[in-house]
């Protein structure tokens, strides 16, 4: 006999951006899914916009309001978001109020006008708001759970068997997962918000795919006028660095190059530390021109100042990086919505990165990231800029952050202990009392297979950029701040007093 | 009142005057769209919505027309509307017909502010059509 091919399930594109990749490759055809969560989470939203992106006139989407949300206001709301084709409402997408047979109590009633509606209209996909009044009706209730239990369960056995993907929306809580919708369902998608002091972040999790490998973990999300918009959080398997050319990239300063046996290793990420002023950001943005000059795209992620700010000061010594901009070889991006995901912040830096073909970014500053997050998120700092580091790193591109230190004198450390380990290079740059005047140092203390130099070298931001100088090879103590002679003999007068 | 609203409540009227209908009289097909609408409007927003909106409609559109002093909106399932023959035997069948016209106008206006043109169009022409459709 014949054996027969394994039946695979085809999946519905979400039309959700990144909730395909969470559920491991989109909504499996014909399932009976739940999607739960509190008031507000999204839920309507959510499967407003899976209907939009699938439904036809052909294989149309019904929708059956129950004693929810009127279906007058959620047409009045739902028409803001930008997925709503008004084209689409009463045809491909056919809106049916349950609210007189639920009001009855009637349980097979419900389910007889569910069953009639999809036999006449053959619809793709089945959406029932809110599923939850349905069974905590008076009147059902009254008939016992052993008939709710019986009712979910025919009503997904004809929605499967009507060829149906189903969608019973709900407001569930973590003790009402015994209900037997849980066990029926194919699916169940949880969204939730987290408030933490004034931040609010909402997170999306799919408890259970039948026939699906989801992405496990909460994953962050947002609501704008396009939608839902969800932010996978970053995997683990991209986190494995690609073995790759050891090529060196010029950082743009030509003495720092020198210092680093000829430039930064690619796909390397490197740390400028210091405290304020000391041209952190200079450098970086030295960095980023470089690979301009080598036609090599760019992508500055700001925490700090608006991006027409810092283009304003950067163009000051780097005249045409606004061309730069327009020509679409550079983009600087602005996070700093105080409730950022860190996967939310990587999803805008990689769209960033791939809208330019870019291999060189800045983030511009560690600090300024880590103020952005929501504070749920802070308490992750350290493993948030892990995945994302090392996604970037993964991808080959080259990563230059800023770190602010913000006492640079003898007990301060050389870095932020909580992100110097995600670095492969770790550049210094330090004020130093040198002649009773404050001068700048800088010094590589950290390079991942490649000599480096150890001295500490002077150097000047000038209306041109960092011009690194010479070492400061005479002087003990440059570490503390406030370097002495090493030669006991006459002091040295530096040539502008004499 | 707009003219599309105006536009669109004839529109629906017409359109239950055709076939084994047309010579329905006026006040009668008119009486008989609107209860044909209140079907599409319990169907999208259930009865309770369509009853709130009928009721709306025609609390403003009794303050333009007396003829709709005796009209009632009997509520349940599928709201429908009383008091036809009474209004038509005070007013005449071409004021009663002029006032659900009104009506219906202003309920067309009032889905319009509530759901936007598009989709109150598209409910409009889906009760236009059914009508058509019964008819035939």
């Amino acid at each position: 006999m014949k054996k027969r091919a394994r039946e695979l399930i085809k999946s519905l594109p979400s039309g959700v951006p990144g909730l395909d990749a969470v559920l491991g490759g989109g909504l499996p055809e014909f399932s009976f899914n739940l999607i739960a969560g509190g008031p507000g989470a999204g839920k309507t939203t959510l499967t407003h916009q899976i209907m939009f992106a699938n439904a036809t006139v052909e294989r149309p989407a019904l929708y059956f309001t129950v004693l929810g949300e009127p279906t007058m206001k959620l047409l009045r709301y739902q028409q803001q978001f930008t997925f709503f084709d008004p084209n689409l409402a009463g045809t491909a997408i056919r809106f049916i109020n349950l609210s007189a047979e639920v009001l009855d109590g009637d349980l097979d009633a419900v389910l007889k006008r569910i069953v009639a509606e999809t036999e006449r209209a053959s619809p793709g996909i089945v959406a029932i708001d809110s599923f939850r009044t349905i069974g905590g009706h008076k009147g059902v209730l009254d008939q016992g759970l052993l008939d709710l239990d019986g009712f979910v369960q025919r009503l997904a056995l004809h929605l499967t068997t009507w060829e149906t993907t189903s969608f019973l929306l709900g407001e569930y809580a973590e003790q009402d997962q015994r209900s037997p919708i849980f066990t029926v369902a194919d699916g169940v998608i949880w969204l939730s918000q987290d408030t933490n002091r004034n931040s609010v972040v909402r997170k999306l999790q799919v408890i259970k795919t039948r026939g699906r490998a989801p992405m496990p973990g909460l994953h962050t999300f947002r609501i704008t006028d396009a939608g839902l918009q969800i932010y996978p959080r970053i995997p683990e398997q991209t986190q494995q660095r690609k073995m790759q050319k050891r090529e060196r990239l010029s950082t743009g300063v030509a003495g720092l190059d020198e210092m680093i046996s000829g430039g930064v290793i690619a796909g390397d990420a490197v740390m400028l530390t210091g405290p304020a002023g000391c041209g952190k950001s200079t450098v970086a943005t030295q960095f980023i021109v470089a690979g301009l000059n080598n036609k090599e795209s760019g992508v500055i992620a700001v925490f700090e100042e608006y991006p027409e700010e810092y283009l304003a000061r950067a163009n000051k010594r780097n005249p045409g990086l606004k061309k730069m901009i327009d020509a679409g070889k550079l983009e600087i991006i602005y996070l700093r919505p105080l409730d950022l995901s860190v996967d939310e912040a990587l999803a805008a830096i990689l769209e960033a990165v791939a809208r330019l073909g870019a291999r060189r970014v800045v983030i511009d500053s560690l600090s300024g990231f880590e103020v952005a997050l929501a504070p749920t998120f802070r308490e992750d700092f350290r493993e948030s800029l892990y995945r994302l580091v090392g996604t970037l790193t993964a991808a080959g591109i080259t990563v230059f952050m800023t770190a602010e230190v913000a006492d640079p004198f003898p007990d301060a450390p050389f870095t932020s202990e909580k992100v110097s380990f995600i670095t492969d290079e770790i550049i210094i740059q330090r004020y130093v009392e040198i002649e009773g005047e404050l001068q700048r140092v800088m010094a590589v203390i950290k390079m991942r297979g490649s000599d480096h130099s150890h001295e500490f070298r002077k150097y000047e931001v000038t209306a041109k950029g960092i011009v690194v100088g010479d070492a400061l090879g005479e002087y003990d103590g440059i570490i503390t701040g406030v370097p002495t002679l090493r030669d006991c003999g006459p002091r040295r007068v530096p040539a502008s007093r004499e | 009142m707009s003219a599309n609203g105006r536009e669109t409540a004839r529109r629906l009227i017409s359109s239950g005057r055709t076939g084994r209908a047309a010579s329905r009289p006026a006040a009668a097909a008119a009486a008989s769209a609107c209860d044909r609408l209140s079907r599409e409007l319990s169907w999208w927003f259930g009865a309770d919505g369509c009853h709130a909106l009928i009721t709306r409609a025609l609390a403003q559109a009794k303050a333009r027309h007396p003829a709709l002093g005796e009209i009632q909106l009997r509520s349940g399932a599928q709201p429908c509307i009383d008091g036809l023959e009474k209004a038509i035997k005070t007013y005449g069948d071409a004021a009663t017909a002029e006032a659900f016209e009104v009506m219906i106008g202003l309920l067309v206006e009032l889905l319009e502010r509530l759901i936007g043109d598009d989709i109150a169009l598209k409910l409009m022409d889906q009760s236009i059509s059914n009508n058509v459709r019964e008819e035939a």
